[in-house]
């Protein structure tokens, strides 16, 4: 397996080459990488690869913006099925 | 100094398409961005394009057109923003709200629109899914869908063809006017744009972009909440489906009362769900005034995800991987401000569409570089012009 077929984001099945490719055409930040590629966008809400795609943005030369945002972590912590959400009793 | 005909600040969707059709008539045009692309409320929203949620009248023409240039531009843009028009479904609890469904549909086929009203039978023919209790429904056929997001970035790269200037990460510190009151230059934190002519479309964020020039929009940001499922092979709705309760979230003229928990209530949420191209569904929907604060609220999820089980029972093993929320920019009389601000020569606003931002951006684009270009509008948009809340002051004087 060549280091571009690398996967970065484990739930998307987003590899390295693409994120590496989204990063040079666009010239983006972390969350465009996101938004374009979906890396970040699965069960896991970008918990196990965000940092790594924050570090690739940086290393890569995107926006060198110093007030810019890194990638957000939002609820649930872990995927919860919408019946225990909504109060179903179980 | 940089110089251009057209400064569109704010890169959401509505300054995307005012940028692009701006270009498209030979401007040369500067969009102005203090994030990156579809940084606000255009990658916080849903993504659908609907006339059903409109009121009958020039905000239902305004989206019917919008909505056929989207299917021109999905033709004409090399770049996919995954529209597809697949019909809505608006659902009645109720035989009352059947009722008030019926008039609406009415008055709105007699203006020609294609909304028709569906049996309790059809309602499970349509999504097999859905409560067995629930009292029928409304049909739309030309409602649509598209990825915000990806819209925003067709915009400005198809905008970049014809010439268009994207300054993301430039934050606009002030707009200066010359002596006699006329728009002179853009000045942002990375340097100074002169122009003659700028379009406020900051959304949410225009009433601070307008005090610049000592002008007051009356907008308040209406936050949103939206939970997503995860992939799941089941077609838990094929296309759109809300309540018709969600009017009378949107619309606060409707009055009419739902047989809903405290929680629904206390959180004015009203059930919506829109399937996406990535196999996942955006399930809503919420509104609140709550500043410009779009932290998740636990108790809103828990609002959200109970109306929605109501509707969807399948939906309880089904797991929500996300909450987000945005807000939108609202205005009492739900019609977007699409005009020149009288008093300030050169200063136009496009903004102040609520939820209807992603569905009217085609068609504001499209007015817009009218009214700059001297061109009639496709519409008289005298009812979206600035100078409506003027007139409201005076009256109220």
């Amino acid at each position: 397996m060549s280091g571009d077929q690398t996967v970065i984001c484990r739930c998307e099945e987003i590899t390295l080459k693409e994120i590496k490719e989204t990063v040079e055409r666009f010239q983006c930040s972390s969350r465009e990488v996101k938004l374009r590629t979906r890396a970040g966008m699965g069960p896991c809400g970008g918990r196990t690869c965000r940092c790594m795609i924050d570090r690739l943005v940086e290393q890569l030369g995107g926006p060198k913006i110093s007030n810019d945002v890194s990638l957000s972590y939002r609820p649930p912590v872990r995927p919860v099925s919408f019946g225990i959400l909504g109060g179903e009793p179980k | 100094m940089r110089s251009f005909d057209v400064i569109v600040i704010g890169a959401g969707v509505i300054g995307s398409s005012v940028a692009y059709h701006l270009v498209k008539k030979g401007l040369e045009v500067a969009l102005i961005e203090s994030g990156g692309v579809a940084s606000g409320t255009s990658s916080r929203c849903d993504a659908v394009a609907l006339i059903c949620d409109k009121k009958p009248g020039i905000d239902t023409e305004i989206g019917y057109a919008s909505i056929q240039l989207f299917k021109q531009l999905a033709k004409e843009f090399s770049v996919d923003f995954e529209f597809s028009s697949r019909g809505s479904l608006y659902v009645c609890e109720t035989d009352k709200e059947l009722e008030i469904a019926q008039e609406y549909v009415t008055q709105q086929a007699r203006d020609g629109y294609d909304m028709r009203m569906v049996d309790r039978h059809q309602l499970q023919a349509i999504e097999p899914y859905l409560a067995d209790d629930l009292a029928g429904g409304i049909w739309t056929e030309v409602d649509s869908s598209m990825n915000p997001y990806k819209l925003c970035y067709a915009f400005v790269e198809e905008g970049k063809k014809f010439g268009l200037q994207v300054y993301d990460y430039h934050s606009v510190q002030d707009i200066s006017l010359d002596e006699k009151g006329k728009v002179e230059s853009v000045v942002t934190d990375r340097g100074t744009f002169k122009t003659k002519r700028v379009v406020n479309c900051a959304g949410v964020w225009s009433p601070k972009i307008a005090q610049m020039v000592g002008v007051h929009i009356p907008i308040k940001p209406r936050k949103g909440m939206v939970l997503i499922s995860e992939k799941t092979p089941l077609k838990v709705a094929g296309q759109k489906v809300h309540e018709f309760g969600y009017m009378l979230s949107k619309f606060e003229d409707i009055t009419f009362k739902r047989n809903v928990s405290e929680l629904v209530e206390k959180h004015n949420v009203a059930f919506t769900i829109e399937p996406t191209d990535a196999r996942n569904y955006l399930v809503g929907g919420h509104r609140a005034f709550n500043g410009y604060d779009i932290r998740s609220e636990m108790e809103v999820m828990r609002a959200i995800a109970e109306r929605a089980i109501r509707f969807l029972p399948v939906l309880k093993d089904i797991n929500c991987i996300r909450a987000y929320a945005g807000v939108r920019p609202w205005v009492e009389d739900h019609l977007p401000i699409v005009s020149e601000v009288e008093e300030v020569p050169g200063f136009y606003i496009a903004s102040g569409h609520e939820g209807d931002g992603i569905s009217m951006s085609p068609i504001t684009g499209r007015m817009v570089a009218q009214l700059i270009t001297g061109e009639p509008t496709d519409f008289n948009i005298d009812k979206l012009n600035f100078s409506r809340y003027k007139q409201k002051q005076q009256a109220v004087i």
